[in-house]
């Protein structure tokens, strides 16, 4: 499955359009201080321009988008620094339904996922913590983005010989024990428990590989979209910064003029450039060989958690006082950016896999 | 070396230990140890009981009522505090208008306001950077003008902190337009009830309030509140910061985090691994180690270099540029290593249950409030590109 470039570019070009006008940054504020941090007009405005049936099959109205039409989305969504789930849910769930899911659950749960009428999180690096016996879940995930808000949760659990399983809990019943969270850039998680829960298990997988396979595919999926996220905020970070340069005045001229800066901002211009390149190639890679395949994911979430961190600390730093403010965005994009190391595996680990294949290749 | 002068600061490095281990109450050693945000009293409970040792001023004459410590003294003292992760000292007060007042106010000033800065009796704010006047501080436009007995004072103050709880302001304003920048500025003690002065404050991105912009329309300031000369407010301003240099608080704190970080990694397992055990995280560590190692020597050569006449001015800016930059850095590996506690910051929780983080080890939310608010100590006070334009220009001459 190939997105063809036209269609990506529609895709980003209507998203670009659609953030301009409603997710400026008083209206992301304002979103903020919401319940959840969560507003279902935007929600819906997503599925109905089509971007929560980004990853479904053709068959069932999808557009069974690529991974580089996933991350134009979530590079313009790191860009503007959209709080909604659509990684987690129209991405990350809708793919295990789609790959893992028996004909009926597929049937039934597209039709929600599309019309945004159903949020699923997913709980997929905890399954050492989770018992899958008899279709009952007992365990405990300690951070569950988007997870306050869900109305499923797709947990990874083992099985009692040990197996990968991954199974779909309704949130909303006696058993499961969520309590909300506000991560530091004020999105929504939930610490989540399950008691024995009655869950119902996806385990159908139909693309040839195994339920711990799909799992590990997945995780180079988000991981790839992570990327493009970083991509887009780094592109946000360095403009804003170029642009402050030259207007700010100090001791009679602009900061821009300061050799020393402009070296500062030439280094990040390469660290963007970079960035951006390390994105498609592991793009790319997502449907090669599984080596290569971690290889390059894990070689570009490296460098990239790395890079988008220094571009952040820097565009802070020149900004002076201003950058630590909450009312200026470079603010925000620094404290997105510190979640980078930890979602979805975190730098250390990707690097020590990167490192690994790099090695033995 | 001088031994007389290191076995001195080791004693009071020693009565330090053993005050706060013995003589801090509980409630505010739980808040610190916490990094909880703390408020007008605590500081001000925090300065008096620092009064009662004789130390918050310990580095002023004796006949102010100080002890005549050596930059070395005052530097141990800050930085053992610090080290013990103890509230911050409130410089404005203690550390910069009152030397300047008893250096160059009047008479009738020194006895107005220098027994209320020694008790923590007043609460004192720096009126000094303007939007337009950050690093360029000669740029200030606040204006003074001249009318009898009298001044009034329009402009606008920027980053001004704890200027809510502030009753005065001591202020840079420029009374003369002519000339260069630096020669028309004068040294102003502002009544912050004064008509006209009203504070907004500016929230940063750790969710709270410690900054403001302070705006003065028609201020009405007596002339007697003029410190020294009209025109010689930037000589003063730059004894302030002189005296300002001996900044201990920042090669504690960054000890502080280490230590912080060191514990969490000896207690932390992963994947069956202590943290510290993983090569990774070992490397990190130990070349923090290192970077301390570096800092401290080095600060503590340049501090008994002041002492001794053989500074060459640029001890100041090679403390803050390292000092601030290390603990940045252990910071973030702090919050890394702090796992899904350290994605956690929940403002409102933190408000809600004293302090305490909804996941993690109970100084989490501190952890992560620091965090995000000490991206500043390489901004303020000089940021460090001010820092390095000082080592260039003044000390090597470029």
């Amino acid at each position: 499955m190939t997105t063809d470039l036209e269609t990506i570019g529609m895709l980003r070009s209507s998203l670009e359009r659609y953030v301009e006008d409603n997710y400026g940054f008083l209206q992301r504020q304002a979103l903020l201080n919401s319940e959840n941090s969560f507003s279902s007009r935007v929600w819906s405005d997503l599925a109905e321009f089509g971007f929560l049936s980004l990853r479904l099959p053709v068959e069932h109205d999808g557009l069974d988008g690529d991974a580089a039409a996933v991350g134009a989305l979530m590079e313009v969504i790191g860009q503007r620094l959209l709080q909604e789930p659509f990684l987690v849910s129209a991405v990350l769930a809708t793919s295990l339904v789609a790959r893992l899911g028996n004909a009926e659950q597929r049937e039934r749960l597209f039709g929600s996922l599309a019309s945004g009428s159903m949020i699923l999180a997913c709980a997929l690096e905890h399954a050492e913590h989770c018992l899958l016996e008899d279709n009952r879940l007992s365990g405990r995930v300690p951070l569950l983005m988007h997870g306050d808000l869900a109305q499923g949760l797709l947990v990874a659990g083992h099985d009692a010989q040990g197996k990968v399983r991954v199974c779909l809990v309704q949130a909303d019943q006696p058993r499961v024990e969520r309590s909300a969270l506000r991560l530091v850039d004020g999105r929504g998680a939930a610490v989540a428990t399950f008691d024995n829960v009655e869950v119902e298990l996806l385990d159908t997988p139909n693309n040839g590989l195994s339920v711990a396979a799909n799992i590990e595919l997945l995780l180079d999926e988000a991981n790839v979209a992570l990327c493009a996220e970083a991509c887009g905020m780094i592109e946000a970070l360095l403009h804003t910064t170029n642009e402050y340069l030259k207007v700010r005045k100090q001791f009679g001229k602009p900061l821009a003029v300061n050799q020393a800066l402009q070296h500062r901002m030439a280094d990040l211009y390469l660290l963007k450039q970079e960035a951006l390149a390390l994105t498609r190639a592991a793009e790319q890679a997502l449907s090669g060989p599984a080596a290569e395949r971690a290889r390059l994911v894990s070689g570009a979430r490296s460098y990239i958690s790395k890079a988008a961190r220094q571009v952040a600390n820097e565009a802070v730093q020149l900004h002076g006082g201003l950058g630590i403010t909450e009312e200026l965005d470079v603010s925000h994009y620094f404290r997105r950016v510190m979640l980078l190391n930890t979602l979805f595996g975190g730098r250390d680990q990707h690097f020590l896999r990167f490192v690994e294949h790099s090695l033995s290749a | 070396m001088n031994t007389h002068l290191l076995e001195k600061a080791q004693r009071l490095r020693e009565a330090v230990r053993h005050f706060v281990s013995n003589e801090m109450p509980a409630e505010l050693r739980t808040k610190s140890h916490r990094h909880q945000v703390l408020g007008r009293q605590d500081y001000l409970q925090w300065m008096q009981l620092l009064d009662r040792k004789g130390w918050a001023v310990g580095h002023w004459p004796a006949e102010h009522g100080g002890q005549q410590w050596s930059s070395l003294e005052r530097f141990v003292f800050e930085d053992e505090l610090a080290r013990l992760g103890c509230p911050w000292i409130i410089p404005f007060g203690v550390k910069y208008v009152g030397p300047v007042i008893y250096s160059f106010g009047s008479e009738q000033q020194k006895l107005r306001f220098l027994p209320g800065i020694v008790k923590s009796e007043e609460f004192w704010a720096q009126g000094y950077s303007e939007p337009g006047a950050g690093s360029d501080l000669a740029g200030l436009r606040t204006r003074a003008v001249r009318n009898g007995d009298h001044y009034v004072v329009n402009g606008q103050k920027v980053w001004t902190t704890y200027a809510q709880w502030a009753d005065w302001l001591f202020c840079l304003v420029r009374t003369d337009t002519e000339g260069k920048p630096q020669s028309g500025i004068s040294f102003l003690l502002i009544d912050m009830r004064s008509p006209g002065v009203t504070v907004k404050p500016i929230r940063t991105m750790d969710g709270y309030e410690h900054v403001n912009e302070v705006w003065l329309e028609d201020v009405v300031v007596p002339v007697e509140n003029l410190v020294g000369e009209e025109g010689a407010g930037w000589t003063y301003a730059k004894f302030l910061l002189k005296n300002e240099r001996t900044a201990g608080a920042i090669v504690g704190q960054a000890w502080h985090v280490l230590a912080r970080l060191k514990q969490h990694a000896k207690e932390t397992r992963i994947n069956g691994q202590l943290l510290i055990e993983q090569p990774l995280m070992r490397n990190r560590v130990g070349e923090f180690e290192l970077r301390f190692l570096a800092l401290e020597t080095a600060s503590y050569a340049a501090v008994l270099a002041m002492d001794e006449g053989r500074d060459d001015g640029g001890e100041a800016s090679l403390i803050k540029i390292r000092g601030t930059e290390l603990y940045q850095d252990v910071s973030e590996t702090l919050v890394d290593a702090l796992g899904e506690a350290g994605m956690v910051f929940d403002i409102a929780a933190l408000h809600a249950t004293p302090g305490l983080p909804p996941l993690g080890p109970e100084d989490g939310g501190g952890i992560l409030k620091e965090h995000l608010y000490n991206r500043a100590n390489t901004i303020f006070g000089g940021s460090s590109e001010v820092q390095r334009n000082i080592l260039a220009k003044v000390v090597l001459g470029l």
